[in-house]
C-alpha cells in the first residue's frame, strides 16, 4: 500500500511567517501600540488584530493543514503546488491590509489603494488554501470522512464566510465598492466576521484537529462516535445560526433568537468536548505525556476559563464592556497557547523526518524528543500562560500599563520558544555523535530543499 | 539452510529492526508491535509485513525504507520484501511490556 502522505514542502515557511507576525504583534502591544492605548476600533488596533488573526493564527493553521489533512483522509494533498502561491497571496494581502490601516491612521501617506489590494490578495490566498484542502477532503467518499476531517470542512466553510465579509469591508472602506456605499456593512457584518473567523475557522478547526492529535500523542483510543459527532453537529449548527442572525434581524427586527441558539449550542459543544478531553486523558496508554500535550491541556483549561468568564460577564450584564478581555483570552490563551504547543511538537517532528528519516535503519538515530530540552522549555510555557492570564486580568480591571507588562512577559516566553524551535531545526540539542550521521543532511531553517521528497 | 539456521536468521533480522524507531514515540518498531510478520525463507529472502501507529503517517515511507535497509544489512539476507498494511490497524495493546513500561 502506498503511503498517502509525505512532507509538505512549504509548511515550515508558513510557520516561520506566522511566528514572525506573532512576535511583531506582541512587540507592538508591549510598546503600547493599539488597544488599550487606542480604542478597540482604531486602525492601530486593527493592525495588531489582523497581524494576530491572519498573520499568526491563519498562516499557522494553513501550514499545519497542508501537512496534516493528508493524514486525516489518507490521501495525498491535491494541487500541493498551490501552497506557495497561496502563501505569497496571503502575505501580500496581509501587508496591503496593514498598509491600508496605517493609511487610515495617517501613519503612511501614499496614494496606493492598499485596502482594495488587501481585499483582492487575501481572498485569493484563502481561496487557494480552501481549494487545495477542500479538494483533498472531497477526494474521499463522504461516508468515509473521519470526524476531524469533517471539523476541518466546517472550519473551511467558516473561513470562506469570514474572508468574504472581511474583503467586502476592505472594499467599502477603500471606497471601491460603490454598490455597498449606502449600507453600513461593518455594523451589519462585523460580529459575524469575528465569530466566523475566530470561532468557526480557527477555534473549530483546532478542536477538530485535536480529535486526532491528542489520541495520537497520548496513545488514547479514538473517539469517533457519540460525543465527538455531537460536538461537530452542535458546533456546525451554531455557526449556521451565526450566519443567519443578521438576515433574520433584517426580517424580524432582532437577532436575539438565532444568536441565543448559537450561544447555547456552542456552550453545549464545548461541554461535550470536555467529556472527550477527559476521556482521552483518562484512557491514555502513555503515562509520561510530553510538554506539548501538557501545554495543550493548559490551552484547553484556558478555553473553559474563557467560557466561564463569558457566562459571568453575560450574567453581570457587562459582556459588551469587557469583550476585549474575552477576545484576548480566546486569541492568546486558547488559540495561541494551543498553536505554540503544537509547533513545539510538529517542528522537531518534521525536522527529524527531514534529517534522520532517510538514514534510519542504516545508522543509529536520535529520538524526536532529543531535539528539544523539555525541562528548560517548561519554564517558557509557564511564563507564557502566566503573562496571558495577567494580561486578561489587566484588561478586565482596565490597567493598560499592567497589560503592557503582561504582554512583555508573553513576548519573552514566545521568543524563547521560537529560539528553541530554531535550535531544534539546527540540531543543537542532539549529542555530537548522533547529530549528523553519514547520509543525513542538515535541514534548512524554513525553506525547503529543492530535491526534498 | 536448516530450520535452526532459518530461526537464527529470523531472530537476527528482528534484532536489526530495533535500530528503526517510531519518531513520535521514540521506541523501536519491534517493541511497539509494528512488525506484524517477519519470515526468512530458504535462500535468504526476508518477507516483512508492518504497519505504522497512524494511517497515512508522514513517516510511513521512511519507516518502510528503514525496515528494508536494516534487514538488508545482514550479510545472509539476499532480498527483502516489505509490505505496509493497516489491517488490522495498530492499537497500543500491540506494544510489548518493555515499550509500555518505557512510555509510562
Amino acid at each position: 500500500m502506498m503511503s498517502a502522505s509525505s512532507l509538505s514542502r512549504w509548511t515550515m515557511a508558513y510557520f516561520a511567517a506566522a511566528l514572525f507576525f506573532l512576535i511583531s504583534a506582541q512587540v507592538l502591544m508591549a510598546s503600547g501600540y493599539g488597544f488599550p492605548t487606542a480604542s478597540i476600533e482604531a486602525p492601530e488596533t486593527l493592525v495588531v488584530v489582523h497581524m494576530v488573526t491572519i498573520g499568526w493564527l491563519s498562516l499557522l493553521m494553513c501550514g499545519a493543514l497542508f501537512q496534516f489533512v493528508p493524514v486525516l483522509v489518507a490521501q495525498p494533498l491535491r494541487d500541493s503546488t498551490l501552497a506557495l502561491p497561496a502563501l505569497l497571496c496571503l502575505l501580500a494581502g496581509l501587508l496591503c491590509l496593514l498598509g491600508g490601516f496605517l493609511q487610515t491612521a495617517g501613519t503612511i501617506d501614499l496614494d496606493i489603494p492598499f485596502l482594495a489590494f488587501g481585499g483582492l490578495f487575501l481572498p485569493s490566498g484563502f481561496a487557494l488554501v480552501i481549494w487545495t484542502i477542500g479538494r483533498t477532503l472531497w477526494s474521499v467518499p463522504k461516508s468515509g470522512l473521519s470526524l476531524p476531517a469533517r471539523f476541518v470542512a466546517v472550519g473551511l466553510t467558516c473561513a470562506a464566510a469570514a474572508v468574504a465579509l472581511g474583503a467586502s469591508f476592505a472594499w467599502v472602506l477603500s471606497g471601491h465598492a460603490p454598490a455597498l456605499a449606502g449600507t453600513d456593512v461593518l455594523a451589519f457584518g462585523l460580529p459575524v466576521h469575528v465569530a466566523m473567523g475566530l470561532g468557526g475557522w480557527l477555534g473549530f478547526t483546532a478542536i477538530g484537529v485535536s480529535y486526532r492529535l491528542l489520541p495520537m500523542f497520548m496513545l488514547s483510543p479514538d473517539r469517533e462516535h457519540g460525543t465527538g459527532r455531537f460536538v461537530l453537529w452542535a458546533g456546525a449548527s451554531a455557526w449556521g445560526f451565526v450566519l443567519l442572525a443578521r438576515p433574520f434581524a433584517v426580517v424580524s427586527g432582532s437577532a436575539a433568537l438565532p444568536t441565543g441558539f448559537a450561544g447555547v449550542l456552542i456552550l453545549v459543544a464545548t461541554v461535550f468536548f470536555a467529556f472527550d478531553l477527559i476521556f482521552f486523558y483518562r484512557h491514555r496508554r502513555r503515562g509520561k505525556i510530553e510538554l506539548n500535550v501538557k501545554s495543550a491541556i493548559g490551552a484547553f483549561l484556558v478555553l473553559y476559563c474563557s467560557i466561564l468568564l463569558i457566562l459571568i460577564l453575560v450574567a453581570a450584564g457587562t459582556f459588551a464592556e469587557h469583550v476585549d478581555a474575552v477576545v484576548y483570552i480566546v486569541g492568546f490563551g486558547c488559540l495561541t497557547g494551543l498553536g505554540l504547543s503544537m509547533l513545539y511538537k510538529i517542528v522537531p517532528f518534521l525536522t527529524w523526518l527531514e534529517c534522520y528519516g532517510p538514514v534510519m535503519g542504516r545508522v543509529q538515530t536520535p529520538r524526536v524528543q532529543d531535539l528539544v530540552v523539555e525541562s528548560r522549555d517548561r519554564v517558557f510555557f509557564t511564563l507564557y500562560y502566566a503573562g496571558m492570564l495577567l494580561g486578561t486580568g489587566a484588561l478586565l480591571v482596565g490597567a493598560p500599563i499592567l497589560f503592557r507588562v503582561a504582554t512583555a512577559m508573553t513576548l519573552l516566553a514566545t521568543m524563547a520558544i521560537v529560539a528553541e524551535l530554531v535550535v531544534a531545526r539546527r540540531l543543537v540539542n542532539v549529542g555530537a555523535t548522533l547529530r549528523l550521521p553519514e547520509g543525513a543532511s542538515r535541514p534548512r531553517l524554513f525553506l525547503p530543499h529543492w530535491h526534498a521528497r | 539452510m536448516t530450520y535452526e539456521e532459518d530461526e537464527a536468521l529470523t531472530s537476527a533480522a528482528r534484532e536489526s529492526l530495533r535500530l528503526v524507531i517510531d519518531p513520535e514515540l521514540g521506541e523501536n518498531v519491534v517493541d511497539l508491535g509494528l512488525i506484524y510478520r517477519l519470515s526468512v525463507s530458504q535462500g535468504g529472502t526476508a518477507h516483512i509485513e508492518m504497519t505504522t501507529t497512524t494511517r497515512a503517517c508522514p513517516a510511513a515511507d521512511f519507516l518502510k525504507d528503514a525496515v528494508l535497509s536494516a534487514v538488508s544489512q545482514l550479510p545472509e539476507i539476499r532480498d527483502v520484501h516489505v509490505r505496509l498494511t493497516y489491517e488490522p490497524p495498530w492499537v497500543p495493546d500491540m506494544m510489548n511490556a518493555d515499550a509500555s513500561r518505557r512510555l509510562g
